[in-house]
C-alpha cells in the first residue's frame, strides 16, 4: 500500500532527533489537507530501528517503513540516498517531507539530483489553497527579508521538502495506529565512499563565544561582582554560554576572553540576552549579529532597546531570578 | 594540487531588497553586490591549502552575468590563480529566478569536469536565497564524495580528512578519497582582506569566459516573493516579575526556538 | 658706565699671533685641507644615500614664499626650538646665533694665519665686531655650559638613557672655541699667548669640521636646508606611482626627503616626549623610528630590497608601526624638519597594501568598510532608521548644507545624540540643510592605516555620490571626516567646500545665548588643532556656555585622546590607556564639564570617565550639545528644561 506522503523521520543515538515529529505535524498536515495518505520513514541497523518504529507506528499513519541494513547502522550519504531511492522507487510518494536538519542538508539534495528534481528547503509554511494547482511552500529569502512562495511543477515527480526547526509544533502530531513494515535495501559497501569518524565534543579549553548559540551577557547594571551568581544561574538554566561587556571584564570579574564588544569577541548567537547593558556602540558592534536580542535594563532610554527585539524595562534583580525559576519550572 | 572554488556574487547584506515589478523575484536596479560570504571562508579555505602544501592551483569558479566579474576579480586579487566565467544570458530581475539549484549546478559541475581539479570547495549556503544545495547537487553530478559544514581540512594519504560540525557543539571527524567536493562553514578560518598588491596581481591573472551551455530551466517554479508580515519592531513586555518571566519563556520556547 | 674710547680700543683689542713663516703656512694649509677631506670623506656616504634614494614625486619647490619664511621663522629665529623648550631652547639658540654671528670672526681667524686678515679692530666697524662677538662669546659659552649640565647631570629622559659622549666632546669643543676667543682679547698682539691661543682655536675648529657627519651634529649642515624643503602640508602623504609602488616597503622606497630628515634628526627627543604611545609605555618611539631609518640607510644603502619593518632595525617593528594614534604631535613640533607621520603611515601602507599585516581588529575593520561601508559594521538600516526618527530632511539639492552624519554620527549613540544636538542648533539659526541618504565612510582608518585599495574605493564613491546629490558645502561634526574630505580625497578628486561644526557655530556666536555654565575645559582634537588650525572657534562656542578653562597641554600641545590613526578600533592597548592619561589630565583642571569636539574623543573620553572619574566625574559634552542647552534653555525662557 503506498502512501503520497512520505515522512522521513531522523533518529540521534537510541532516540529521536528532536525536529522529527514537527517533519511529521508537517506531513500529517499536508496529507491532510490534500486528502492524501502519510507514511513514515526511520532508518538505521535493524535492531536500533524496531523499537523506534514501533513507537511510530502508535502515530496516524498509513504505515511505518523501518529501512534497515547493517551498512545503516552509522549515517552516511551514500547510504542514505541510496537506501531512499529505493524506497521511493518501490512506494512511489508525491511528497517526501524531511526534517532541515544538518543530516538532512548533507544527503537531501543529492537524492532529488540522483532522481532529476529538487529540494524545496527549510520551508517555514505550507499552504494548500482551493483547486488544482497544488500546495505551496514557503521559504525566506534575504536572511528573512522576503518570503518566497514555491510549487513543484513537474509532472509525474517528486517533490521533495524540508522543514525549518520550530515552523511546525511537534505536539500537533495526531495519534493512531499503523502496521510497521521493513524495507532491505540492496546496498553495496563499496559504493559508500566517506568513513565517518564517532562524533565528539572539544575540550572546552577557551572559551568560544562566537559559536554559541545561546549567551547571556552582563554589563554595568550588575552592580558588584558578588551579583553575578544571579545571572550565572540563568546563564545554567539556559544552557547559555556568559559574556559580558568591557567594564565588567576590565574590572576582572570575568575574563577577557568573555569580552564581547569591539575589542573583545563578535557573536552571532541564536538568543543574545542582555542583562545590565546600557548598548554603547563598543558593545553593540560585537553583538548586531544575534538572531534574537533580549534586554533586561532599568532604563527605559538605554539605547540597547533600539536593537532589542524583545525588552523589558525593569529591576533585573527581580526579573533574572524570576526568569531563572520560570524556565527551571 | 589543485583546487575548484565555487563562488556565487550576491546582494550586499544591507542592501534594501525590493520586490520586482512582477510580484515574483527581486528587483536588482538598485542592488550593490558582492561575494556570498560562505564562499569566501570557501576560498580562504583553498588559499591556505595550497599555502601549506605549499605548491598547487586555486581555480575560482562563478556563473552569472558580465557583473559577476568583480567579484571574481576579488578572488583573484586575495590570491587564487585563474578565474573561470561561465557566462549565463539573463539578466535583471530574471537572473536569481530563470535557473534553479540544478540548473546551476549543472552549469558549475559542467565547467569543474574542464578542471578536473583533486577538489572542489563552495561556501556552505548562500546569504541571498540560502538553499544551501548547490555543493551537494554538484558532487552528485561529478560522482563524487562530498561532506557539509566543513570546518577544516588536512590531506591523509590519497584522501582528505575533514572536520565537520554536527548540531549542539559536537564535531565529527570524516575521511573520503579525492576526487571529493566539500561545502564550508563559515567561520572556520580568519577571512584575509583584499590588498592593493593583490588587486594589481589580478590584472595578470586569467579570467577565461564560457557560455553557459543550456538554457534557463527550473524544476519547480516561483510563485510570488513578498516581504513578511510582521515588522521588526522591539516588543516591550510589561508586568511583574513573574508575569514577565512566564511570558519571556513561552517567547523562547516557540518564537525563538531556544528551550 | 663710561669708559674712554681710547680705553676700550685697547682692552677690546682681539690679540693676534705675529705673522707665520712660510713652513708653518703650509702647515696651516694641509692641516685645512685633511680636515676638509675628511669632513668630505665622511659626508660623502650620506649625500650618496640621500641623492640616490627615490625621488619625491609629489615635491615642488613652490610656493617658495611659504619656504622661505619657515626658513626664516623656524631656522634663523629658532621658533620652535625655543617654544617647545623655552629654557634649553633659548640656550640653544644662544649657540646658533652665536655661531652666525662669529662668521666673521672664523673667516678673519683663518685669514690671519695666512696674514690675509681683513677685520680692522681700530675703525668702527671692526671695534663693534668684536664687543658684538665678545658679547656673543658670553652667551654661547654660558648656554652650552648649561646645556652641559642639563645632559650630565640633570640627565632628562626624553635624551635617551645613555650619555653622549659625542654630546660631550661638541659641548667642550664650543666652549673652548668662545673661551679661545674671549681670552684673546686679554693678551697681546704678537704674544706667545696670544699664538697659543691662536692655535688651540684653529684646531678646535679643524677637529670639530671632520666630526660633524656620522654624528648628529650633522644637523648643523643639513637641517636648514631640511628646514626649507619639507613638505609643505602637515602629514602630507604622496600618491602611490605604478604598479609597484605600496608604500614604504623596502630601502628602495624611502624616498631623498625621507633620507635627509632621518640624517638631520638631532636626536633631541621632543617628539618622543610629545608621544602619547611612548608616554604610556608602549613600544612605539618617534625618535627611534627616525633614527631606525638612518641606521636602515647606513646599513643598507638606498635601493635596497631589505624589508623595513619587523628584522631591519629593532625599532622598526610592526608592532610599533600600528602604535601610532598619528595625533601628529612630533611632526608638528620638530625643530629640524623631521616629518614623522610620512614615514610611520608610509610604514604601514608597505605593510597593510602588500598583505603584510595580519591582525585580527584590523582584518575586521577593514571587512567592515569592504562588506557594510562604514567602520563598524554596522547595517546602513540602522542609519535609516535615526535619520527618519530625527526628522532630518533628506538632501535634495535646494538646501544649503549637507549636513554630514559620519560613521560616529549615523550609528554611535553619543555620535547621535551629538548629531541630534547640532541639527537642532541649524534649525534653531534657520539654515536649511539636509543629509544624503547613504553615507560610506570617508575612509580616514583606512588612510591613517595604509589601506590605500580600501581608502581609494571610498574617496572615489564619495566623491561621486557629492557630485550625484549636487552638494555644495557640507557640514559634520567630525575633524577626521573634514581632514579626509578636504585633504586626502584630493589624490581622486576635490571635494564640495567643508567645514566642521565648530566654525560654523563660530560664525554665529553672536547667536547662542550666553549660558552660566560654569568652568569648562577645552580639549583641542589632534584633528582639528594640529591637522587643520582650528583652536579659536570652539572655544569661541564654549566661551558662550560657560567659563572656559585650559588643560595644561592644550591648542597646539593638546594631548592625543588615543583614538586616530585607526586605533579606535584595533584591540586592546598595552601599557597605560591613553584615553586615562588624558581624563586626568582634563579632571585635574577642576573644571565642571569636558567641551569636546570631535565624537572619537568623546568616545574615549566617556570610557575614561568610567574608569578614572571617580564618584562625580566632569560632565562631558560636545560643543554642539552645549549650544544646543543654551538655545533650550532660552526657549524655556531661561529656565532649564525638563531633561
Amino acid at each position: 500500500m503506498s502512501s503520497n506522503v512520505l515522512v522521513v523521520l531522523e533518529t540521534k543515538g537510541a532516540g529521536w532527533h528532536r525536529m522529527s515529529f514537527e517533519a511529521l505535524a508537517a506531513g500529517q498536515k499536508l496529507a491532510n489537507e490534500l486528502g492524501m495518505s502519510c507514511a513514515g520513514v526511520v532508518m538505521g541497523d535493524n535492531a536500533a530501528i524496531a523499537p523506534l518504529a514501533a513507537e511510530l507506528a502508535k502515530k496516524k499513519l498509513n504505515c511505518v517503513w523501518a529501512v534497515g541494513d547493517s551498512l545503516l547502522a552509522q549515517y552516511t550519504a551514500d547510504g542514505w540516498v541510496a537506501a531512499l531511492q529505493q524506497l521511493i522507487v518501490e512506494t512511489k510518494p508525491k511528497f517526501v517531507v524531511l526534517p532541515h536538519t544538518y543530516q538532512v542538508r548533507d544527503f537531501a539534495p543529492a537524492l532529488a539530483t540522483r532522481m532529476g528534481e529538487v529540494l524545496i528547503g527549510d520551508v517555514t509554511a505550507i499552504e494548500v489553497p482551493d483547486g488544482q494547482s497544488g500546495p505551496l511552500f514557503v521559504r525566506q529569502w534575504m536572511q528573512g527579508k522576503l518570503n518566497a512562495e514555491y510549487r513543484h511543477r513537474s509532472e509525474g515527480g517528486v517533490c521533495f521538502l524540508s522543514v525549518q526547526a520550530g515552523s511546525f509544533r511537534a505536539d500537533a502530531v495526531k495519534d493512531g495506529v499503523s502496521e510497521v513494515k521493513t524495507f532491505a535495501p540492496k546496498l553495496d559497501a563499496a559504493k559508500i565512499r566517506t568513513k565517518p569518524g564517532e562524533p565528539y565534543r572539544e575540550a572546552a579549553q577557551t572559551v568560544d563565544l562566537s559559536t554559541a548559540a545561546v549567551i547571556v551577557s552582563v554589563g554595568r547594571g550588575i552592580g558588584e561582582q558578588d551579583n553575578l551568581k544571579l545571572v550565572e544561574d540563568l546563564a545554567t538554566a539556559l544552557g547559555a554560554e556568559l559574556a559580558a561587556s568591557r567594564p565588567i571584564c576590565d574590572a576582572g570579574w570575568l575574563p577577557m576572553e568573555r569580552q564581547v564588544g569591539s575589542s573583545g569577541q563578535t557573536v552571532a548567537p541564536k538568543l543574545y540576552l542582555a542583562v545590565g547593558i546600557s548598548g554603547a556602540i563598543q558593545h553593540l558592534v560585537g553583538m548586531k549579529g544575534a538572531k534574537t536580542v533580549v534586554a533586561i535594563n532599568k532604563d527605559a532610554d538605554a539605547p540597547i532597546f533600539e536593537i532589542a527585539d524583545i525588552g523589558v524595562v525593569g529591576d533585573l534583580f527581580e526579573v533574572v531570578p524570576a526568569l531563572t525559576k520560570a524556565i527551571r519550572g | 594540487m589543485k583546487i575548484v572554488v565555487a563562488v556565487k556574487q550576491v546582494p550586499e547584506r544591507d542592501a534594501v531588497v525590493r520586490v520586482a515589478a512582477d510580484g515574483r523575484s527581486v528587483d536588482e536596479s538598485d542592488l550593490a553586490w558582492t561575494m556570498n560570504e560562505p564562499d569566501a571562508y570557501a576560498l580562504e579555505e583553498a588559499l591556505q591549502l595550497k599555502e601549506r602544501a605549499g605548491a598547487g592551483e586555486v581555480v575560482v569558479l562563478c556563473a552569472g552575468p558580465e557583473r559577476v566579474q568583480s567579484t571574481l576579480r576579488e578572488a583573484l586579487a586575495k590570491g587564487a590563480d585563474r578565474a573561470v566565467h561561465v557566462v549565463t544570458p539573463e539578466d535583471g530581475d530574471n537572473a536569481l529566478m530563470c535557473r534553479d539549484t540544478l540548473d546551476v549546478a549543472r552549469l558549475l559541475a559542467d565547467a569543474v569536469k574542464g578542471e578536473a581539479p583533486d577538489l572542489v570547495l563552495t561556501g556552505l549556503q548562500s546569504d541571498d536565497l540560502g538553499a544551501g544545495q548547490t555543493g551537494v547537487v554538484m558532487a552528485e553530478l561529478l560522482g563524487v564524495p562530498h561532506a557539509t559544514l566543513v570546518l577544516q581540512v588536512e590531506l591523509a594519504g590519497n584522501g582528505i580528512k575533514v572536520k565537520r560540525e554536527l548540531e549542539d557543539g559536537w564535531m565529527q571527524h570524516v575521511e573520503m578519497p579525492l576526487p571529493a567536493l566539500l561545502t564550508i562553514q563559515s567561520g572556520g578560518n580568519r577571512l584575509r582582506y583584499a590588498t592593493l598588491m593583490g588587486i594589481k596581481k589580478a590584472r595578470q591573472k586569467e579570467m577565461r569566459e564560457s557560455p553557459a551551455a543550456s538554457a534557463a530551466k527550473r524544476v519547480d517554479e516561483v510563485l510570488k516573493v513578498s516581504p513578511p508580515t510582521r515588522v521588526k519592531k522591539t516588543e516591550m513586555l510589561t508586568g511583574s516579575a513573574d508575569e514577565i518571566a512566564a511570558k519571556l519563556v513561552e517567547k523562547l520556547r516557540f518564537e525563538v526556538k531556544v528551550l | 658706565m663710561v669708559v674712554a674710547f681710547d680705553e676700550l680700543k685697547v682692552s677690546m683689542h682681539l690679540a693676534e699671533p705675529a705673522a707665520f713663516p712660510v713652513a708653518e703656512k703650509v702647515l696651516l694649509a694641509a692641516a685645512i685641507v685633511a680636515s676638509l677631506g675628511v669632513f668630505a670623506w665622511r659626508l660623502a656616504p650620506i649625500a650618496r644615500n640621500v641623492l640616490r634614494s627615490k625621488k619625491d614625486t609629489d615635491f615642488s619647490l613652490r610656493p617658495v614664499g611659504a619656504r622661505v619664511w619657515k626658513f626664516f621663522w623656524e631656522v634663523l629665529c629658532q621658533a620652535k626650538v625655543i617654544k617647545q623648550r623655552p629654557l634649553p631652547g633659548l640656550a640653544h639658540a644662544f649657540v646658533f646665533w652665536g655661531f652666525l654671528a662669529f662668521a666673521l670672526v672664523t673667516l678673519n681667524h683663518i685669514a690671519v694665519g695666512f696674514g690675509l686678515g681683513f677685520l680692522q679692530y681700530a675703525g668702527m666697524f671692526g671695534t663693534f665686531y668684536v664687543v658684538f662677538a665678545a658679547v656673543w662669546a658670553l652667551l654661547v659659552a654660558v648656554s652650552i655650559a648649561g646645556l652641559f649640565v642639563r645632559r650630565f647631570v640633570v640627565r632628562p629622559q626624553w635624551l635617551g638613557a645613555e650619555v653622549s659622549v659625542e654630546s660631550g666632546v661638541i659641548a667642550a669643543l664650543i666652549f673652548l672655541l668662545m673661551a679661545t676667543y674671549l681670552a684673546a682679547l686679554f693678551v697681546a698682539d704678537g704674544s706667545g699667548a696670544a699664538l697659543g691661543l691662536w692655535w688651540v682655536h684653529t684646531l678646535v675648529l679643524l677637529v670639530f669640521l671632520p666630526i660633524i657627519p656620522g654624528t648628529k651634529h650633522l644637523h648643523l649642515v643639513l637641517s636648514p636646508l631640511t628646514v626649507f624643503l619639507k613638505r609643505p602640508e602637515f602629514s602630507q602623504l604622496p600618491k602611490l606611482e605604478g604598479d609597484e609602488d605600496f608604500g614604504l616597503v623596502a630601502g628602495k622606497d624611502l624616498t631623498q626627503l625621507i633620507a635627509l630628515q632621518a640624517y638631520s634628526c638631532v636626536e633631541c627627543g621632543r617628539c618622543t616626549e610629545h608621544c602619547p604611545a611612548s608616554t604610556t609605555g608602549k613600544v612605539l618611539n618617534p625618535k627611534e623610528i627616525v633614527l631606525g631609518v638612518r641606521s636602515y640607510l647606513n646599513e643598507n644603502g638606498p635601493g635596497s630590497e631589505v624589508v623595513l619593518l619587523d628584522g631591519a632595525q629593532p625599532a622598526l617593528s610592526m608592532e610599533a608601526a600600528f602604535e601610532c594614534t598619528t595625533c601628529g604631535a612630533c611632526e608638528f613640533q620638530c625643530p629640524v624638519g623631521v616629518q614623522h607621520l610620512p614615514i610611520l603611515i608610509g610604514l604601514r601602507r608597505g605593510a597593510v597594501n602588500t598583505g603584510a599585516w595580519e591582525d585580527k581588529y584590523g582584518t575586521k575593520l577593514f571587512l567592515a568598510l569592504e562588506k557594510q561601508g562604514n567602520s563598524l559594521g554596522m547595517s546602513s538600516a540602522e542609519r535609516d532608521k535615526f535619520i527618519a526618527k530625527q526628522e532630518f530632511p533628506i538632501f535634495d539639492g535646494s538646501q544649503e548644507y549637507c549636513l554630514w552624519l559620519g560613521c560616529m554620527g549615523s550609528y554611535d549613540p553619543k555620535g547621535r545624540e551629538i548629531v541630534s544636538d547640532f541639527a537642532r542648533v541649524m534649525r534653531a539659526l534657520g539654515t536649511q540643510f539636509g543629509v544624503l541618504k547613504k553615507e560610506k565612510c570617508t575612509g580616514d582608518p583606512a588612510r591613517r592605516l595604509g589601506n590605500d585599495l580600501l581608502f581609494g574605493d571610498l574617496a572615489e564613491q564619495g566623491l561621486k555620490a557629492f557630485a550625484a546629490a549636487g552638494v555644495k558645502k557640507i557640514v559634520t561634526i567630525c575633524p577626521h571626516c573634514v581632514r579626509t574630505m578636504a585633504t586626502d580625497w584630493l589624490e581622486y578628486g576635490v571635494a564640495p567646500e567643508i567645514e566642521h561644526h565648530s566654525e560654523f557655530m563660530a560664525r554665529h556666536a553672536h547667536l547662542l545665548p550666553q549660558q552660566n555654565g560654569g568652568s569648562i575645559v577645552y580639549h583641542d582634537p589632534c584633528y582639528l588643532g594640529r591637522y587643520q588650525d582650528v583652536y579659536d572657534e570652539p572655544r569661541a562656542v564654549v566661551a558662550t556656555a560657560g567659563e572656559l578653562v585650559e588643560a595644561e597641554r592644550h591648542r597646539e600641545r593638546s594631548f592625543c585622546c588615543g583614538a586616530g590613526g585607526g586605533l579606535a578600533f584595533l584591540g586592546e592597548e598595552t601599557g597605560d590607556r591613553v584615553s586615562h592619561v588624558r581624563a586626568k589630565e582634563l579632571i585635574a583642571t577642576g573644571a565642571r564639564t569636558i567641551g569636546t569636539a570631535c565624537p572619537f574623543c568623546n568616545s574615549m573620553f566617556r570610557d575614561a570617565l568610567g574608569a578614572v572619574g571617580g564618584d562625580a566625574p566632569p560632565q562631558l559634552l560636545d560643543i554642539a550639545q552645549l549650544a544646543a542647552r543654551g538655545l533650550a534653555m532660552q526657549a524655556n525662557d531661561g529656565k532649564p528644561n525638563g531633561n
